[in-house]
């Protein structure tokens, strides 16, 4: 599921053409734009015609002029792309129709279409929409409820009110003490500290299971079962003790698997932070499904690295992202995609080099093997773990990669020496994995860059040396990284 | 001004009684659903151990009593609808709708055990008998029966396992948490009572949650849980007692728990309109508002209200938690915070446990106390009892030192009795560690 699946077809086309214009400085020809979006000059001036309508609002901090020609976009430093797509998503009439359903649990047809103003037939249409999409959630609206498995429902409405609605509405209106002391309650039963940043995802899950608990006919029947080499569980047992004296203490018939829908999401999401996650990792079954695939793929990654150990603290930090990927990979289904997936991809390439993308489709092929995953190719879950693999690995390649140190030994007058030297080391500054300064001589380098031959064979000691032909030239500057890349390998 | 009273059990029969005597010429009416007036909810358990001689003995007011106070009552009339904004109350009673205004109103529906999540809790061998037609049906159905299965490890349940093991009935015992009676005991306070309840053969299940109950052909109750499954003769439902308001209008506002809306002086959204007892929450032990369905808390709503009905006058001032019982040879009693609940709270507890003789004889019993208090102020916050002998009114004290932010300090000084039958060097309940018999401090 995309963002853009909230959206009509022209407004997508309409946030497509803002997201051109900030890929190109701001400005396109129309040309380039038709290409872009392979439609009609027609239909581009309708489009840019309804932008500036819409943007009105904005009261010319954002404005997209054109002239036939050219697009131009000009924002003020305090816009941004997200406040554009913002304006987009308040107005979107299928937003609306989930935070009703996440509001009332229920809808009549006659309720709903009053309250969009909207005919029934288009509501009808939405909603099939609608459904598509959550297909790959494993949910779907009928009879004017969201159906499906309780995990997963509470698992949609978490993403979607973290990454698709406006967050701040939702716990500016849901988050009352009850819900701040449930967050304080936690961190006293699992005796963790929840850091700022992990409050907000905890609160949002907390407002959401707060509205469903009471909900009647709740399914658990996936969860039960991926939730059996779990029942010894330490985390799960504390989580368990919590809830059932948490509800004890209200009229509220809480069911069992109300504590597991809580432990799959813990490990699911960063909520922990990654010191009391390998404290749990200390005392979790070595054995069961997650742990026992966190230890393989970090066992394949070592391997990949030609057996190189990680340091001991990104070794944990490799547990601790690995198993958020494998919880979601082993409880979940379904994913909305935050970030462009093609794109990400291509960039990564781009940065880390086209080697490690194959690498983290063979970890996620092992993964979903493991765990015997049913998901469809194509799935929003496995394109989204996939970028995780490819972050994690591209951390860690940067992590692992020893940083080489460079030194610049300039023969020539002190002004030049100095000058020159620092726009080489400032032109230096954008490579990965290396440290340069001037050379002083009680220091060891991997790498000499100097414009004169030394004298003595073994001047430098171990260190390489390279020889300048034309400071700051292109080629040197190839050559340079060239030598840079042998001695990483 | 005409006050009419929904249900006539403890909050409502209290709530009527406390009317009277402030407003002398009020006519009140008590509508109550039952065929019975004023059976108390733990009747079978007083049968059970031959307190009692009929179930019929079981009464904690009676006809003569109301009449005396002039207090009308319908029994077997079940309200059906209320609308808060014409004040009309629309009741069953002898198969016919009726009618009835107020003036006041008063909502002491209370509270049942039963169960909206375990498929099958409403077949007739699954025992519930707070209701005195219900006892009396339990009672008949336990007789004939071997085998009996409890769900829950509550007041009610525990008690019950006693009882029904001294008559030599086989007994299983299902609760969800690490430990029975969790609501009021710490879990290191419990190990005597577990391992008197395991040596007298009750089969207890901890850690296990009721899925469904399902009847078998062989007159046969399966309960099952998880993966297993128990079958036995009967069952009873211990479980946590919930409210039953569907009469209630709009108007009326609810907690997500379904228990009413009430503020301090238990008046409900909607004007005129009061509940009491069962069917609201209280500020409890930690200062929060929780649900804490007891008989004690019914009374004493009840008499606040009342004071309440032509201008907000007394504010209900909380809940401490306090039970006290006796199961498998222990007396036990708790009162506030437990040091499992404290974590609920943004205070930060310390807590002593200790051993102490109750006497100055040399044969003395002892008991084992907990406290639990405030970490820096050192008010105390809990305490709960565990003794052979009856120690059960003691736990009265501490209930009153708690309302009374009473700090451990407070209690060094405060001025009880000795006689060396009855006490012994200091007073049970004073924290004075140099008289323990054992002492065991915890910094948590
Ligand atoms: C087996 C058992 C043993 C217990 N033992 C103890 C104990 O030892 N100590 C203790 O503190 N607590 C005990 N409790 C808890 C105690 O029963 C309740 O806290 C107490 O009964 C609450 O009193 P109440 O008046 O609020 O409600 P209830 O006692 O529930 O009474 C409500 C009354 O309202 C009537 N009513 C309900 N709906 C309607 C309607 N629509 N129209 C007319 N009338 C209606 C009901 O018939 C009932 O008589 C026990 C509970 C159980 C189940």
């Amino acid at each position: 599921m995309k963002v853009e699946h909230f959206l009509e077809k022209n407004e997508v086309r309409e946030i497509t053409i803002f997201k051109q214009l900030v890929l190109n400085n701001g400005i396109l020809s129309y040309t380039k734009m038709l290409e872009h979006l392979s439609i009609s000059k027609a239909s581009l001036e309708n489009d840019l015609e309804s932008i500036s309508s819409r943007m009105t609002v904005f009261d010319k901090q954002i404005q997209v002029l054109y002239d036939g020609q050219t697009i131009e976009l000009k924002m003020s430093d305090e816009q941004s792309l997200q406040h554009i797509y913002r304006l987009y998503l308040n107005q979107s009439v299928k937003i609306e129709i989930i935070n009703y359903l996440f509001k009332h649990k229920e809808f009549s047809i006659t309720k709903l279409t009053q309250k969009l103003a909207i005919s029934e037939s288009s509501l009808f249409r939405k909603i099939k929409e609608l459904n598509s999409h959550l297909k790959e959630f494993s949910l779907k609206i009928r009879n004017g409820q969201l159906q499906g498995e309780e995990l997963q429902i509470r698992y949609f409405y978490f993403q979607f009110y973290y990454y698709i609605e406006d967050k701040t509405t939702l716990i500016t209106s849901r988050s009352d003490n009850q819900i701040t002391q449930a967050v304080h309650s936690l961190e006293n039963f699992l005796q963790v500290t929840i850091v700022p940043e992990n409050r907000q995802r905890l609160t949002i899950w907390l407002i959401i299971s707060k509205s469903r608990v009471t909900n009647k006919d709740k399914k658990y029947k996936h969860l039960r079962k991926q939730m059996q080499p779990y029942v010894k569980d330490p985390l799960y047992h504390k989580v368990q003790v919590m809830v059932l004296r948490y509800y004890s203490r209200y009229s509220i018939e809480v069911d069992e698997e109300e504590a597991m829908l809580h432990f799959a999401f813990l490990l699911a999401f960063p909520i922990l932070t990654e010191d009391d996650f390998h404290e749990y990792t200390l005392i979790r079954d070595r054995h069961a499904p997650i742990a026992s695939l966190d230890t393989y793929i970090v066992e394949t990654i070592i391997i990949h690295f030609k057996f190189r150990r990680p340091p001991y603290m990104l070794e944990r930090d490799m547990y601790y992202h690995l198993t958020h990927i494998h919880t979601r990979l082993y409880f979940f289904h379904g994913d909305i995609e935050i970030y462009e997936y093609e794109e990400m991809i291509a960039r990564e390439k781009q940065l880390v080099g086209k080697s490690l993308v194959p690498f983290a489709r063979t970890l996620l092929t092992i993964s979903t093997d493991k765990f015997m995953s049913i998901e469809v190719e194509n799935n929003s879950l496995l394109k989204m773990e996939l970028l995780k693999y490819i972050s994690l690995l591209t951390l860690i390649s940067f992590k692992m990669a020893n940083v080489i140190q460079i030194g610049i030994d300039l023969k020539m007058d002190e002004l030049y020496k100095e000058t020159l030297s620092e726009l080489l080391i400032l032109k230096m500054r954008p490579i990965n994995g290396i440290q340069v300064e001037r050379y002083q001589p009680s220091k060891e380098y991997d790498l000499i860059l100097t414009n004169d031959k030394p004298v003595e064979e073994n001047h430098y000691e171990d260190a390489r040396v390279y020889i300048l032909s034309e400071i700051l030239s292109s080629f040197d500057m190839a050559s340079i990284q060239r030598v840079i890349q042998e001695l990483h390998t | 001004m005409k006050v009419v009273i929904i249900g006539a059990s403890f909050a409502g029969v209290a709530a009527a009684l406390e009317v009277r005597k402030l407003h002398k010429d009020a006519d009140i009416i008590l509508l109550e659903k039952q065929a019975t007036l004023g059976y108390i909810p733990n009747g079978l358990h007083l049968y059970w151990d031959n307190k009692i001689n009929a179930l019929d003995d079981a009464r904690f007011i009676t006809k003569e009593q109301l009449d005396r106070h002039e207090i009308q009552y319908y029994l077997s009339a079940t309200v059906e609808k209320i609308n808060t904004t014409q004040k009309i109350i629309t009741y069953d009673y002898l198969e016919k709708e009726e009618l009835i205004a107020y003036d006041k109103l008063i909502i002491a529906a209370g509270s049942r055990q039963l169960s909206e999540k375990i498929d099958g809790s409403e077949h007739e061998r699954v025992l519930k008998y707070k209701r005195y037609d219900e006892a009396q049906a339990a009672l008949a159905k336990v007789q004939e029966s071997r085998h009996i299965t409890i769900i829950g490890g509550g007041q009610v349940g525990v008690e019950a396992a006693d009882l029904l093991i001294r008559q030599q009935k086989q007994v299983t015992l299902i609760e969800s948490m690490d430990y029975v009676l969790f609501k009021y005991l710490d879990e290191d306070m419990i190990q005597p009572i577990e391992q008197k309840m395991t040596d007298n053969g009750i089969d207890l299940k901890l850690r296990q949650t009721v899925s469904s109950i399902e009847a078998e052909a062989d007159h046969k109750i399966s309960v099952h849980l998880g993966e297993e499954s128990v079958a036995s003769d009967a069952v009873i439902m211990g479980v946590n007692v919930r409210p039953n308001l569907h009469f209630l209008d709009e108007q009326i506002d609810l907690h997500m728990d379904q228990t009413i809306a009430v503020d301090r002086y238990l008046r409900t959204s909607a004007e005129d309109v009061f509940a009491v007892g069962d069917c609201i929450q209280l500020s409890g032990p930690g200062e929060e508002m929780v649900y804490i369905p007891l008989i004690n808390n019914a009374v004493r709503t009840g008499i606040v209200a009342a004071a309440n009905l032509i201008k907000p006058a007394v504010p209900f001032n909380g809940s401490s938690r306090t039970i006290g019982t006796h199961v498998f040879g222990y007396y036990i009693a708790s009162t506030g915070l437990t040091e499992g609940e404290s974590l609920f709270t943004n205070r930060t507890v310390k807590t002593c446990r200790q051993e102490v003789r109750l006497t100055s004889l040399p044969q003395s019993d002892t008991m084992t106390l907990k406290w639990v208090y405030d970490a820096s102020t050192h008010e105390l916050l809990g305490a709960q009892l565990l003794s052979t002998s009856n120690i059960l009114e003691k736990i009265n004290t501490l209930a009153l030192a708690i309302q009374t932010k009473q700090t451990l300090e407070d209690l060094k000084q405060a001025d009880y009795f000795f006689h060396p039958l009855y006490t012994q060097m200091v007073s049970a309940t004073n924290l004075v560690s140099w008289m323990a018999e054992r002492a065991d401090e915890d910094e948590s």
